[in-house]
């Protein structure tokens, strides 16, 4: 679903925020990312939404470069920023209805995905309310729904467990299980190891933005913990 | 005092880089935010120099040169309001770093009082750039030798300092009105745009009064300035200026007590307006239908409206061209027996067309929708990329927009007066042709402005709508041409009657297609690169 080969970053500057990066996301997988501050996640994920561009490699979404054809990645495609700025001058119904005209969701479709996502996350009340009268969470909330509403073939989630409470994040979990069996695929990066360790099928860890270890989620932690592996790596036990 | 220092130089410093880019390194922003600051400075002396020397001419003669102090001194205060009442909202009371300072050991009155010393130090340049050219137009222009001495520029100082604490205090609780309403008003933009409305049409009532004020000043320039009397502190001012230190200091404590009222009075509540003008909370009352589906375009469209309509400061700012470019069509329309009247005492060798083209060019250089639109997405541009729409279609939506707006306004405007002014079908047909390669030159140009100077970093709306350098060369430099194309006019004429019209024409178009040519070819690069 996710291929990226060699990707590199280099900012302004001469800054190397990514190298050589080599990592794939296959269909049904949830692929977790981790790595200290400033270790290059941020970096990767928002080259891979087509958000931000990039020096080196290539990245493709269900087989479309994401250089070359970044509409049609994008169109698959769904990204949560880590801290999602929602235009505060929409109502929370207008924005769904916007993202869902940029991807072409029919009427009917959309209606029922937002009833059932709003309802879940206990947001369709506040729909008609201003996103500037939010609450962080619900912010949170509504961007989650909005990039569920796509039905993505991959979801790029940054940090998404920020923000939300306890019940709203263990039904993320589970939608995002959903998506999963359906054949999409989630590559999101997150610093609750614990919540990494449970929901992810593949793991990578990145270090000073290089790759330092991959791999299933069983054979990559193996007898001790996430913590343990990732602590050693970074070389602060 | 330590503190407030602090607290007034981060708001100054905030203030001083509102009109840089938020890219490139420091130098390159200073020398941005200087090259705007130089061309307002330089607009804004040239303007008042020129009415203070207008008025001058006519008042001097009946040694009445305290006028020109009123009224400039009215037309610093009523700009000053214009220009801050509604940024007041965002820098006074909607601060991003509200909660940062708040939760720190200051206390609220130095916060109130650096974030509103911001907002004077803004009126103060207004003050200076209106009093300053009336100043030595007194000096070079009168012959009762006031201007001449030490001791008038002094006054002329003192005036020029203080006059801003009292437009500060005027605009701060204008201010706080707005910043009410808005979190109090369920439609909070409908009622900044009713307080908006008030507000321009009192602006309006004043100009026509001051109008008829000059009409009649050499003659009654006494009674002119008697029947200022509600105008008093204004009055004290002037009259200080010219030589009476009483009056000088009446007119000082009348600004530096409302200052100080409002800044220790607001200060000793700024926690609690804060939390009022911000407390908006959801509703939860919203019921789900069946929603309907549209298209992509018209979706980005439909927001682009959005934001400019449920935006007070955007649209008041950027729409009020187009306000003045309608009501000038449709008022020439309904006078248009006097102003015929008028254009035969003028006598036939004036260049109407011209005349309209450049009023109706001046109208749409203020119309500056694209220009800022870039920066207005400012933290929400993560939407936009991730889209599956190409850049150049957002490009074009943005531009889109303004053509949009500009375009019916423009055809109304030009029938209205192409009727008015009884211009002939060429004529007219030639109005519209030079005034649309106008509005898409323009268009296109504002957008290549918002893209090559963004400022997605502002701290609020205003400091993008009101002071971005994107907006003031969208305006400026569309205004240049306008300028140029009246002089290749007048050219024109001097060799032929169809170089006249030539000459403008292929300005306008060069200018229409190399800025349609540069943001095709250049500006999906540029938007990636943001």
């Amino acid at each position: 679903m996710l291929r990226i080969e060699h990707y590199s970053k280099t900012y302004p500057g001469g800054k190397k925020a990514v190298d050589d990066l080599t990592l794939h996301v296959r269909p049904g997988e949830i692929y977790g990312f981790i790595g200290h501050n400033g270790a290059g996640k941020t970096t990767t994920l928002r080259a891979v939404a087509g958000v931000m561009d990039f020096t080196e490699g290539t990245i493709t979404i269900d087989g479309r470069d994401i250089k070359k054809d970044p509409v049609g990645a994008k169109r698959v495609t769904a990204f949560l920023p880590d801290n999602p700025d929602l235009y505060e001058f929409m109502k929370g119904i207008d924005y769904l209805n916007f993202i869902a005209d940029l991807y072409d969701i029919p009427a009917d479709r959309r209606t029922k995905d937002i009833g059932r996502f709003g309802d879940a996350f206990e947001l369709t009340g506040s729909l008609g309310s201003p996103i500037g009268s939010y609450s962080h969470g619900m912010r949170q909330k509504l961007a989650l729904i909005s990039a569920f509403i796509r039905r993505p073939k991959l979801l790029i989630l940054d940090e998404p467990f920020v923000g939300l409470d306890p019940s709203a994040s263990h039904l993320m979990k589970g939608y995002l299980a959903e998506l999963c069996q359906g054949g999409s695929a989630v590559f999101f990066s997150t610093h609750v190891l614990e919540v990494a360790e449970k929901l992810c099928h593949q793991i990578a860890i990145i270090k000073d933005g290089r790759l330092v270890k991959s791999g299933p989620t069983e054979q990559l932690v193996g007898d001790s913990s996430l913590e343990d592996v990732f602590l050693e790596l970074e070389g602060d036990k | 005092m330590k503190k407030f220092f602090a607290l007034l130089k981060v708001s100054v410093k905030s203030m001083l880089l509102s009109s840089t880019n938020s890219r490139g390194n420091s130098r390159k922003k200073a020398a941005t935010g200087a090259g705007a600051m130089l061309l307002i400075a330089f607009l804004g002396l040239y303007m008042s120099g020129l009415y203070s020397s207008m008025l001058m001419q006519v008042l001097a003669p009946v040694h009445m040169e305290v006028l020109v102090f009123i009224f400039m001194g009215m037309g610093a205060l009523v700009g000053g309001l214009m220009f801050t009442t509604f940024a007041v909202k965002g820098v006074v009371f909607g601060g991003k770093d509200n909660d940062l300072l708040l939760s720190m050991p200051v206390s609220t009155t130095a916060l109130m009082a650096s974030r509103v010393s911001a907002i004077y130090l803004e009126n103060l340049l207004f003050s200076f750039f209106v009093l300053a050219p009336a100043g030595a137009v007194c000096a070079f222009m009168t012959q009762s030798g006031v201007g001449h001495s030490l001791l008038f520029w002094v006054r002329l100082i003192v005036a020029v300092f203080a006059l801003p604490l009292l437009d500060t205090a005027l605009s701060v609780l204008l201010g706080a009105l707005v910043a009410f309403l808005s979190a109090r008003v369920s439609k909070g933009a409908l009622g900044q745009n009713i307080v908006m409305a008030l507000y321009m049409a009192a602006v309006v009532w004043f100009v026509f009064n001051l109008n008829g004020m000059i009409e009649g000043l050499a003659a009654n320039a006494a009674g002119v300035k008697e029947s200022l009397s509600w105008a008093a502190p204004m009055l004290w001012m002037a009259d200080g200026i010219m030589g009476d230190w009483g009056l000088l200091l009446a007119f000082a404590a009348c600004c530096i007590v409302p200052f100080a009222v409002v800044v220790f009075g607001l200060g000793k509540v700024y926690r609690q307006a804060v939390t009022a003008f911000a407390a908006r909370s959801a509703r939860n009352d919203y019921k789900l239908s069946a929603q309907a589906a549209s298209g992509q375009k018209k979706a980005l469209l439909a927001k682009e409206a959005r934001r400019f309509f449920g935006t007070p400061m955007y649209m008041w700012n950027s729409g009020i061209g187009l306000m003045m470019l309608v009501a000038m069509g449709v008022a020439a329309l309904v006078m248009r027996r006097d102003l015929q009247s008028l254009l035969a005492m003028v006598g036939g060798d004036f260049p109407t067309a011209l005349a309209a083209a450049a009023v109706m060019g001046f109208c749409l250089s203020m119309c500056a929708i694209a220009a800022p639109s870039i920066s207005l997405e400012g933290k929400y541009l993560w939407i936009l990329r991730e889209a599956p729409v190409r850049e150049g279609e957002l490009l074009w939506i943005k531009t889109g927009f303004q053509l949009l707006l500009s375009v019916p306004c423009t055809v109304i405007a030009g029938v209205c007066l192409a009727a008015a002014l009884q211009l002939s079908l060429w004529e007219g047909a030639a109005l519209l042709l030079v005034t649309l390669l106008f509005n898409l030159g323009h268009a296109a140009f504002g957008m290549l402005m918002g893209l090559a100077f963004p400022k997605l970093d502002a701290v609020n709306e205003t400091v993008v709508v009101k002071q971005s350098l994107a907006v003031v060369l969208g305006m400026f430099v569309p205004m240049a041409v306008v300028g140029v194309c009246a002089l290749l006019y007048l050219l024109g004429d001097m060799l032929a009657p169809w170089a006249a019209l030539a000459l403008p024409l292929v300005l306008l178009a060069a200018f229409a297609a190399g800025c349609v040519f540069v943001l095709a070819k250049k500006g999906p690069a540029m938007l990636r690169a943001l």
